[in-house]
């Protein structure tokens, strides 16, 4: 690969007292190159355009400067840190580079990886992660339409996934624009562009990026294109003519209730038969509600607000399999059976706050939206989580993450004290008190 | 307990590259330095496919001299590809080249499904053969029709007509005249008029040394099999082209590459301005101002 800005060179760039040093390339794109690079004892990552790319996109700079003004909309993203562009007596010895510029971000943590691997099946994650991960993208898109910005080219190619924490990174920010200029060059990536974007019926903003987030949530919790069913078997050669039809002029999505002709087919689309039903039926509804009404009316998809409360929800149904181990998320109240063994669920014990209820099982989390309902949901500071007894697997009990004591009730009457870090049983347990307020346990 | 044990479908992409292995290719290392371009071609073919778990990259190649012959004849992921040196001497076949590919392109062997495959020829000469024999028996297979079809000219000695044929020109518009060549890809150029006096990859691209010849090849592997399995991001500009691929029931066929949107050309050696030179002047006036004014860094 030859490299835009060679490794071990230094360069001055207007409006930066430290030098830049170009560490090594890390990889190109569409657009550019993507350099790790050292400025004052700091590694960050530089993404320097392609000259070609520029022309055809002259608002690019400006663009960069209103995001990087703005800041950037939560800590998921990879935002751009700072515009740079080499001093005029630089630009010769750059080469054709030297006519472009770039700009500054975050480098991304190796513990990332594409979210392409996991459509891919190439990387182990659980279910629960995956669940937090589409937690994450909601709140990402809801934080950066919180702030009137768009997306726009969303795709598994620009999202990162950190399987063992179930956490996001959003990268390739530069195409973000304040929702409804309708500027820059880029329209999205075919499948995940909504139907009037890919029509040309209008520019990409806040409304297409609410269709192309649930295609996105569709792929990470099914591993399958929510399009790609018996219509798209009957296309032999999968071009843009078809990718339009498909996607754009007569899209049905597989699952929809309605209009059953895009069913998938039960050996090539196997991911998608396989892992639907897993999910509880408030979340596929936000799926056909995206992708039914919402196909032709903007206005009637699935909003961030509304992923972000059920993807919660969702999480704090998650129970264990006691045959197979295998996470479930059907509802608690109905009686049901595991996805994966088609063994009985019972029914769960429940941890009851003001503002939620969280099935009793390894691994599950309280946060502070469960007592406090006005509190956002808000996954990033759990307060206690359900924890295996060491030696007894069958024995559950509650973990204090918090920072104060809590008061453990117990159903003979007494009471002992549980401190951060420490774990309460539940077997025994009626009532916890802390100071976030409390939780009944509900066998 | 992981995710269920599932992943992507996936269509396959094939790549088939076309191989002039004639006496002339042994002229100033042309045949060495198409090994070489292809060879170091590989790991970033790798990484686009890694890239695209919806296709699944497929490679072959034919050679010909005084026979054509397939010298890689399974479809080969290429992740498992090795690439063995080609050897020149002897006639053009080229007819007979493009006789074996279309016998592949046959439904079956081709599957009922699958992306638009990629075909590249390359060539330093005239073909010896009976080309038109072997062009409208590949023209007949409907895959061959809703291929990508590149060529690449090695040398001045190259028959651009015969290469430009190959690549063929949209339909009603029989000749490839400059203006006609250009209207036809939008999205290899962008809508402006920068490729006026440029390349387009509607026409031979001339590979006059072996860093060209590289570049050609290496942007043929990645950046074409990316826009082949679809998975770059769309550009404003291409949108009247994909408004077109579709209007007329056959229009799409054999031309705008095969109903595929081709990316940006790589810059090459001996002209790397001839791109994006006047643009990004205009870009630089409109825009300095702004681009000074730097606030303070975040760290
Ligand atoms: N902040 C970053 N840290 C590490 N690698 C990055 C970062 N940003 C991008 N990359 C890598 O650089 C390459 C090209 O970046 P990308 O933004 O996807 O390009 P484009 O938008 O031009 O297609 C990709 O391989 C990507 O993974
Ligand atoms: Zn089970």
């Amino acid at each position: 690969m030859s490299w835009l800005l060679p490794s071990n060179s230094s360069h001055h760039f207007l409006g930066l007292d430290q030098p830049v040093r170009i560490v090594q390339g890390l990889g190109s794109g569409s657009q550019g190159q993507v350099f790790k690079v050292q400025v004052g004892g700091e590694s960050l990552a530089l993404k320097w355009y392609w000259p070609s790319c520029l022309g055809r996109d002259p608002g690019l700079a400006e663009r960069l400067q209103e995001s990087i003004r703005r800041g950037s909309p939560n800590a998921d993203f990879l935002w751009p840190l700072a515009l740079v562009r080499p001093k005029a007596a630089q630009r010769a010895a750059l080469g054709p580079a030297g006519r472009g510029f770039g700009y500054l971000m975050a480098l991304r943590p190796a513990s990332y990886r594409g979210a392409v691997e996991h459509a891919a099946g190439r990387l182990t994650i659980s279910l629960q992660n995956v669940l937090k991960a589409a937690f994450g993208l909601a709140t990402a898109f809801h934080a950066l339409h919180s702030r009137g910005f768009c997306y726009k080219d969303v795709s598994l190619g620009n999202v990162f996934l950190d399987a063992e924490a179930g956490r996001i990174l959003i990268g390739d920010n530069d195409n973000v624009e304040v929702s409804g200029r309708g500027g820059g060059a880029v329209i999205g990536t075919w499948g995940f562009m909504a139907p009037e974007v890919a029509l040309g019926l209008s520019r990409p903003d806040g409304g297409s990026d609410l269709f192309s987030l649930a295609v996105l949530l569709f792929y990470m919790l099914t591993r399958h294109d929510p399009f790609k069913g018996a219509l798209e078997r009957a296309m032999p050669c999968l071009d843009l003519a078809a990718r339009r039809r498909l996607y754009a002029e007569d899209p049905v999505f597989v699952f929809d209730r309605r209009d059953g002709r895009n069913r998938p087919d039960p050996i090539e689309h196997a991911a998608a038969l396989l892992t639907w039903p897993i999910y509880p039926r408030e979340l596929q509804q936000l799926f056909e509600q995206t992708f039914g009404a919402g196909l032709r009316d903007p206005g009637r998809r699935s909003l961030t607000g509304q992923w972000r409360q059920v993807l919660s929800a969702s999480l704090d149904q998650r129970r264990l399999c006691g045959a197979c181990g295998q996470e479930n998320f059907a509802e608690p109240q109905a009686a049901s059976l595991c996805w994966a063994c088609a063994a009985p669920l019972p029914p769960p014990a429940r941890l009851l706050g003001a503002a939620g209820v969280v099935s009793v099982a390894a691994g599950n989390e309280v946060h502070a939206h469960h007592f406090d309902p006005l509190a956002p949901e808000d996954l990033a500071q759990p307060l206690a989580q359900v924890v295996a007894h060491p030696q007894r697997p069958q024995l559950l009990g509650l973990r204090n993450l918090s920072c104060h004591p809590w008061t453990l009730h117990l159903a003979g009457g007494e009471a002992i004290t549980v401190a951060p870090g420490e774990t309460g049983s539940l077997a025994a347990a009626l009532q916890i008190s802390s100071p976030e307020g409390q939780l009944r346990v509900l066998a | 307990m992981p995710f269920p044990n599932v992943r992507l479908a996936s269509r396959p992409l094939h790549f088939i590259y076309l191989c002039d292995c004639s006496g002339s290719m042994q002229a100033e290392g042309k045949i060495q330095a198409l090994n070489q371009a292809i060879r170091q071609s590989l790991p970033g073919m790798v990484a686009v496919a890694r890239e695209n778990p919806e296709a699944r990259v497929l490679v072959r190649a034919v050679r010909f001299a005084d026979r054509a012959a397939w010298h890689i004849a399974t479809p080969t992921p290429v992740e498992q590809l090795q690439w063995v040196d080609l050897q020149a001497a002897g006639v053009t076949a080229m007819g007979e080249a493009l006789e074996l590919v279309a016998a592949e392109l046959r439904s079956p062997p081709m599957e009922a499904r699958a992306l638009p495959p990629v075909l590249v020829l390359i060539s330093d000469g005239q073909p010896t053969d009976d080309f038109e024999l072997g062009l409208a028996a590949l023209m007949a297979q409907a895959w061959a029709r809703r291929a990508v079809r590149l060529a690449i000219a090695m040398g001045d000695d190259a028959d651009a007509e015969v290469l430009q044929r190959f690549i063929g020109s949209e339909p009603g518009r029989e000749l490839p005249a400059p203006a006609a060549a250009e209207a036809e890809v939008p999205g290899a150029s962008g809508e402006l008029p920068r490729q006026r006096r440029g390349r387009s990859a509607r026409r031979p691209l001339q590979a006059s040394n072996a860093t060209t010849l590289a570049r050609y090849i290496q942007w043929a592997s990645t950046a074409v099999v990316g826009a082949a399995s679809s998975s770059s991001s769309r550009l404003i500009s291409e949108r009247g082209a994909a408004n077109g691929a579709d209007s007329g029931a056959d229009s799409w066929a054999g031309s705008w590459a095969g109903g595929v949107p081709l990316p940006d050309l790589p810059p090459t050696e001996l002209d790397p301005f001839e791109d994006f030179d006047p643009l990004l002047e205009g870009d630089s006036v409109d825009h300095s101002g702004s681009i000074n004014n730097l606030g303070p860094l975040k760290w």
